[in-house]
């Protein structure tokens, strides 16, 4: 409601410009990070202070997975999802650029876009009173002849508000709403050496087959994030009877486990690995897709060299930070949208090569559904661990006490070649360690500069910057 | 193929319905069914009321627009249960481990079944059959998920009984409200 003077808008015009929120510091919340005691104090699970302070610093900040390229291939396509709350629509434009905004109408605010996805859209209706907004997010027209007889309406100053960044990475589409965050690549930085393992061992490129699973679990979001940035451990107990029912056995980590598997972290970003070239795959149950992706490692030595080759359907996990997780070989890519502090809706889809053949496509289908969906037999067995793990802490002197995350504190990997931090074994906190670092990181800063250069950046990196 | 056995076709009208004495030997045999779910009993659910050539369907529920030719579900696309034979065993293998955590202790299971209508089809050894349902699962102290739908199922006459050929189940949410799924419908 400004009187004038404000900018960019006439005198007794509302300035309607998108308003992007500001980063503020809060040490208090970093200091319940202990890097040195390698403890995580458990308030970061259910205080609701410190759940609005992620929403300000986490996910208002950092690059957000939205959407697979392959989701919105035409003008007009689209998907409805969410930057941390915050209903957000990706639209396909007619340039096949792809843009994202909020899906809040800026006159009441009510919701434009109601479903999940669809395709060939002209625009967004709101149900409200009825302003219409083009595929680019422009107010278009409004119901009836009111606003046009309203000199002081200025229909070119509004509309939906679009996120500050877009980009995408080898398909995947991601987003930010800091006008001030670094790139992209900037900000997933080397750890794209570890994500091209999925995303470009074959020169077609990948694409996500058959749509998305959600479904609500009572956890903290952080407690399936670390699980997947690198907590290989909790397999062989936790998913003992899924892996019993596909394989006849345990989850095996085989005879070369000391020399090959590690974990690496870029900024919070992880990976843990086995390079045991199928353990993933294996469990998807079709020994077609094995034989496939045997096949497929061969032919990508030359894309990726052998170490990553051996990785395409591996015993692995990673998550880009905050809340983007996938499995390597299995195929499962999620994100895990947080809804309170004690809740996340989880969104799952599967991703194949485009060049693989139909059946194996729906085997990939067919073989996360099997394993990786709610009623998969290693989802099953995930969700109750993660609910309790944040539903004690509503005991007073429960969430008082420490929790340990002191898993191979020794094993930094100071000899192998890799980019990252590089730990040695993939049975190791390292990776989850240095996420809740990078989760300090965030509480900490409140600028980019401070934010890429910290503990968690990239050994190398820092190496350089110390020579300048 | 049957358009019967179509597993993305709806079944036609339900304007064909079966004799009294067969629709109560559907309803028995349903109400049995449940009664197997509740208890847990799934192998002997699988050896008992599975044919060999089941496919058992339940579609993830998509919200979109009315003139969305793509429709609220769609086969092909993601679902909770896509399975033959093999799929289901491997569940209800799981089911059988001692380390089934989600299940140890036990879930309280309750199906309750409704709206039964029985039809006969084309194929005098095969019925078309609707039903509701209202499955409640609780655990722990205060752990409840609740979750409603519609099923459509192509049963085979078999000595003694029937057996499941095709099974379509309908739930109404689209965000599935539960952390898994550890029952079948
Ligand atoms: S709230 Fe959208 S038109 Fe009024
Ligand atoms: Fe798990």
């Amino acid at each position: 409601m400004c009187e004038g003077g404000c900018k960019g808008a006439a005198k007794g015009r509302p300035d309607m410009k998108p308003v992007y929120p500001r980063a503020a510091s809060y040490p208090q919340y970093a200091g319940l990070v202990d890097r040195k005691n390698a403890q995580v104090d458990r308030q970061v699970f259910v205080s609701d202070a410190v759940y609005q302070a992620e929403l300000q610093q986490i996910f208002a900040r950092a690059w957000l997975f939205l959407a697979h390229e392959s989701q919105i291939p035409n003008p007009g396509d689209f998907i409805r999802t969410s930057m941390g709350e915050d209903d957000v629509i990706v639209v396909r434009q007619r340039d096949k650029s792809v843009k994202a905004f909020l899906n809040s109408c800026p006159h009441r605010g009510n919701r434009v876009c109601m479903v999940d996805a669809g395709t060939k859209a002209r625009g967004f209706i709101c149900n409200y009173h009825g302003w219409s907004f083009g595929i680019d997010g422009a107010l278009r027209g409004t119901d009836g002849k009111v606003y046009e007889k309203d000199q002081s309406f200025e229909k070119a100053q509004i509309g939906l508000t679009p996120v500050a960044q877009i980009d995408s990475y080898k398909g995947l589409i991601f987003a930010t709403f800091d006008p001030d965050a670094p790139s992209l690549a900037e900000y997933l930085g080397p750890f794209t050496w570890y994500m091209d393992i999925m995303l470009d061992n074959d020169p077609e490129g990948t694409e996500f087959v058959g749509g998305a699973i959600k479904s609500e679990i009572d956890c903290n979001w952080k407690f399936p994030a670390e699980n997947f940035v690198g907590d290989i451990l909790h397999a062989f107990w936790t998913h003992q009877s899924g892996a019993q029912a596909i394989l006849g056995g345990g989850v095996d980590l085989g005879s070369r486990y000391d020399e090959l598997a590690f974990q690496a972290s870029v900024y919070g970003h992880g990976i843990e690995t086995n390079l045991d070239k199928v353990g993933n795959t294996r469990t998807l149950g079709y020994p077609e897709l094995v034989d496939y992706v045997f096949d497929l490692s061969e032919k990508a030595k030359d894309r990726l060299g052998e170490l990553r080759a051996r990785a395409i359907g591996a015993v692995s996990s990673c998550t880009v930070f905050p809340n983007f997780s996938f499995l390597p070989g299995q195929n499962t890519f999620r994100v895990w949208h947080p809804r309170g502090p004690g809740k996340i809706e989880l969104v799952v889809w599967t991703l194949v090569n485009k060049s693989a053949p139909e059946h194996i496509k729906e085997q990939y289908r067919k073989g996360v559904m099997m394993t990786f969906s709610p009623g998969g037999v290693f989802e099953m067995d995930d969700g109750e661990n993660w609910e309790y793990s944040t539903r004690v802490n509503q005991g007073f002197v429960t969430r008082q006490q420490p929790l340990h995350y002191a898993l191979g504190l020794e094993s930094a990997d100071l000899e192998r070649d890799l980019p990252g931090h590089v730990h040695k074994g993939s049975l190791n906190d390292a990776n989850q360690r240095l996420f809740y670092t990078r989760w300090a990181e965030f509480m900490e800063y409140d600028n980019w500069t401070d934010l890429q250069s910290g503990e968690t950046a990239p050994p190398q990196k820092k190496a350089v910057e110390a020579a300048e | 193929m049957l358009d019967l056995l179509n597993i993305a076709k709806p079944f036609a009208d339900m304007d064909t319905p079966v004799d009294a004495e067969t629709e109560r030997a559907v309803c028995r045999w349903l109400y049995a069914e449940a009664r197997f779910l509740d208890a847990e009993r799934y192998q002997d659910w699988l050896e008992g009321f599975i044919d060999p050539e089941i496919h058992y369907w339940m579609p993830d529920m998509e919200t979109r627009r009315r003139d969305d030719p793509r429709g609220t579900f769609s086969y092909g696309e993601a679902a909770y249960f896509d399975d033959n034979l093999p799929e289901l065993t491997i569940r209800v293998k799981r089911y059988n481990e001692p380390s089934a955590w989600a299940d140890n202790p036990a879930t309280r299971h309750a199906h309750l079944i409704s709206n039964i209508e029985v039809n006969a089809t084309d194929d005098p050894s095969l019925l078309a059959v609707c039903s509701a349902f209202t499955n409640v699962r609780n655990r722990n102290e205060a752990d409840q998920d609740i979750i409603h739908g519609r099923r459509e199922d192509v049963l085979r006459k078999v000595e003694g009984g029937f057996r499941l050929l095709r099974r379509r189940v309908f739930i109404v949410q689209n965000v599935l409200l539960s952390k898994n799924l550890n029952t079948f419908f």
